[in-house]
């Protein structure tokens, strides 16, 4: 259970070498993973805005920003900068109060939910048993926020754009539960960390797309959905509501909004990477590369190699969906309030419903090749 | 363990605050919409208590129960209604709120007063590493019948809610049928056998 | 129940079909990621307007015999001609014209009609203003003539499709020295 490099251990390890107490070691550790997650889920977004760009431009046939540095990779950091110093307008009759705790609900929960995403054997801020479950828990409490935020700006746009946003929400999380239920029921745990390990057997054969693909399917498009991404993103559409619930926003609270609709985008893709696409194993096993080369398993340049080559591997399945949502984005239309709701609770789950289903009993008739 | 405790005892105070505070503003904010957004509050530090308790899952279902689900339907009610009505003061309003409060103060006496007096047994068994495996051990021996029993529960108001929204009214002859019920509007008669 | 089993038949053909559709439709996206920008970039580049770009009007002062001819085939008989009758010579005398281009829709009847051909077509197209009143030209103003984009030495002209030689469908693919349509680079 325990193979790959442990910071944690080594770091409480040399501290207590230094006369102090392994609790107090333990409680300096802790700031190190949580800063660094929400560093590189900040950045993690940054170089979504910039990729959502350059593709969207690509797939028009435009060049997209090039200016801002190489490439226009300093694009997103101007448009944060931008959006920081910009007058913070509060509405004359809308509610203080709650006009500024919408936005930071919504953003909460979602930066949160990266505590449970693993990037390798201890690459994660807790292991905690619930893992998966809690991630479906916090994403529930963003349909709040969306609701403070409508109602708050005393504006019908933004209301119904709330309302919409948490109708949308409520309906998805359903099948999303539902197919990540199966994914559960193959591997006999709620934590992403087992979840990726009993993918870890085969490379690539053993990833749970061949065994779920009912599943990805209807998990990616709930996530899409979640995220309000284009083919969905009728909370905010611009036809109709102006910009929905964040109409009256501006400055950083709109900024807020932003930031939590991109990490979102990631921390989904993230979450299909893991639950589908063996997390941070590679398509062939690195165990098998290290056997052939002849080399000792637990050298330790070799346990760096793996952990730095886990990171990559789960970073590059998360922006490899990433691309594919901005490429749907641009090829699927945005669909009506009514065939939205029609396709979360009229054809995704009876499907989710049927995969479980069909889950427990391919289980129950085959344990061995879907986890006993 | 100083250190554990310390750290337990300070979340313990703040969750509690929390607690009592929001559900404090439930009862007595005038404003429905900040008695519900608190409301969500109440469910979030209740999750924590849970949290706190060792009991994970059940803060996660807490979370995703409560406040996911509940919470949500409340604020849209509330919501989709937006009936704004000013309510008359009534005369002798305080003797209204004064017989409340000294109930509810009697009753804060009364459980506090109990929750003193047991001799509470408190468990020396260390806390399981996950909850999720006995509660579902629980839920299919000796506790199947009530786990049953509200699922089906929630399939009859299902249903209910499924045939409440599909009615078919008429809104040609709304202005011709005022004979009827003022409170309900005609409806379009359907066979129950789907064509 | 062979009608319900159709039902299904039917639901999931469709499923699939839709299915399939996104596929081709990603398929189509996917496929113009790999095709040239066709951007112009503008304030640097700009594309040589053609021979019967209607552009904003000029207008020659000295040509112009009051007629009024612009303003009745104008739709909206937006020329202004501001003139008098000289009772020596018998002719009209024209003290100013103008034309306010926040109006004008371009549609160059007054220059097809013009009998002395007092009034041409430019190539600019440039107008932006601050100020709605500045589009109103003078006689003065509509008789400046505009910059030429190839004169231009701030602005790499670029040649519009039709005038690219065959096989080329981008200026910017030209080989070098074939891209001279700018007379001072």
């Amino acid at each position: 259970m325990n193979s790959g490099i442990d910071l944690q251990g080594t770091f409480v390890q040399s501290l207590s070498d230094f006369g102090i107490s392994t609790e107090l070691a333990k409680i300096l550790w802790m700031p190190f993973p949580m800063l660094l997650m929400l560093i590189g889920a900040t950045v993690g977004v940054l170089v979504n805005v910039w990729l959502e760009r350059k593709i969207s431009a690509a797939v028009q046939q435009r060049i997209g920003p090039e200016f801002a540095g190489p490439l226009g990779v300093l694009q997103p950091v101007a448009d944060g900068l931008k959006l920081v110093f910009k007058e913070d307008i509060l509405p004359a009759k809308a509610d203080p109060f709650l006009f500024t705790m919408g936005p930071i609900l919504v953003v909460m929960p979602v930066f949160l939910s990266y505590l449970i995403v693993p990037f390798g054997q201890n690459l994660v801020i807790t292991n905690i048993n619930t893992g998966i479950f809690l991630w479906i828990a916090l994403s529930s409490i963003v349909p709040i926020g969306l609701l403070m935020a409508g109602y708050a700006s005393n504006n019908k746009y933004s209301l119904i754009g709330g309302l919409r946003a948490a109708a949308q929400s409520i309906s998805y999380e359903i099948p999303l539960a539902l197919s990540v239920l199966a994914i559960v029921l193959m591997s006999n745990s709620l934590s992403t960390i087992d979840i990726v390990e009993q993918q870890s057997g085969y490379g690539i054969l053993s990833w749970n797309v061949w065994r779920q693909p009912i599943g990805f399917v209807i998990f990616w498009i709930s996530a899409l959905a979640e995220c309000e991404r284009l083919p969905f993103d009728l909370p905010e559409a611009e036809e109709e509501l102006v910009a929905g619930y964040q109409t009256e926003y501006s400055g950083m609270k709109f900024a807020l909004f932003y930031v939590g609709s991109y990490v979102n985008l990631v921390l989904s893709a993230l979450m299909v990477a893991i639950l589908y696409l063996g997390g941070w194993s590679s398509p062939i096993p690195i165990e098998l590369l290290s056997n052939l080369a002849g080399v000792d398993p637990a050298s330790s340049w070799l346990q760096v190699v793996g952990a730095s080559l886990g990171i990559a591997m789960t970073i590059l399945k998360a922006y490899f969906l990433v691309f594919l949502a901005i490429l749907t984005r641009w090829t699927v239309p945005r669909v009506r309030i009514d065939q939205l709701l029609n396709l979360g609770w009229k054809f995704l789950l009876p499907i989710a419903l049927a995969n479980l289903l069909i889950t427990a009993a391919l289980k129950l008739a085959f344990p061995t090749a879907f986890g006993g | 363990m100083q250190i554990a405790e310390g750290v337990q005892l300070v979340t313990f105070a703040i969750l509690s605050i929390l607690l009592v505070g929001a559900a404090l503003g439930v009862v007595l904010f005038a404003n429905i919409v900040y008695s519900a957004f608190l409301l969500g509050g109440v469910f979030i530090s209740m999750a924590g208590i849970y949290i706190l308790l060792n009991a994970d899952f059940v803060s996660a279902a807490q979370i995703l129960v409560y406040v996911g689900a509940v919470n949500v339907l409340i604020l849209f009610a509330i919501m989709l209604v937006n009936k704004r009505e000013d309510f008359k003061p009534l005369k002798n309003g305080w003797i209204r709120q004064g017989s409340t409060a000294v109930v509810c103060a009697g009753l804060f006496a009364l459980l506090s007063a109990v929750s003193i007096v047991t001799p509470w047994s408190i468990s020396t068994v260390s806390p399981l590493a996950s909850s999720v495996v006995p509660i579902a051990k629980h839920f299919f021996t000796d506790f199947l019948l009530p786990f049953e029993l509200a699922s089906i529960l929630l399939l009859m108001s299902m249903v209910g809610a499924i045939i409440l929204a599909r009615r078919d009214f008429l809104p040609d002859n709304l202005g011709a049928t005022s004979t009827q019920d003022s409170l309900t509007l005609p409806e379009r008669p359907r066979e129950l056998v789907g064509k | 129940m062979l009608k319900f089993l159709k039902q299904v038949v039917d639901y999931t053909k469709e499923t699939a079909n839709a299915a399939k559709y996104i596929g081709q439709g990603l398929a189509v996206t996917f496929d113009h990621m790999q095709r040239r920008p066709v951007t112009v970039q503008y304030p640097y580049e700009k594309l040589i307007p053609s021979e019967r770009f209607r552009g904003r009007i000029h207008f020659e002062f000295d040509k112009c015999i009051s007629c009024e001819v612009c303003v009745r085939v104008c739709p909206i008989n937006l020329p202004v001609v501001d003139y008098e009758f000289d009772k020596a010579s018998k002719k009209k005398k024209l003290n100013s014209y103008s034309i306010d281009f926040g109006v004008c829709i371009f549609c160059g009847n007054c220059v097809e009609y013009c009998p002395t051909n007092c009034l041409s077509m430019t190539e600019e197209y440039e107008l932006a203003t601050f100020d709605r009143h500045e589009l109103n030209y003078d006689s003065v103003a509509l008789g400046r003539l505009p910059t030429k984009v190839t004169d231009d030495p701030m602005v790499t002209a670029l040649r519009t499709l039709a005038y690219l030689p065959k096989g080329v469908m981008d200026p910017h693919d030209l080989p070098a020295g074939s891209q001279r349509a700018n007379s001072n680079k």
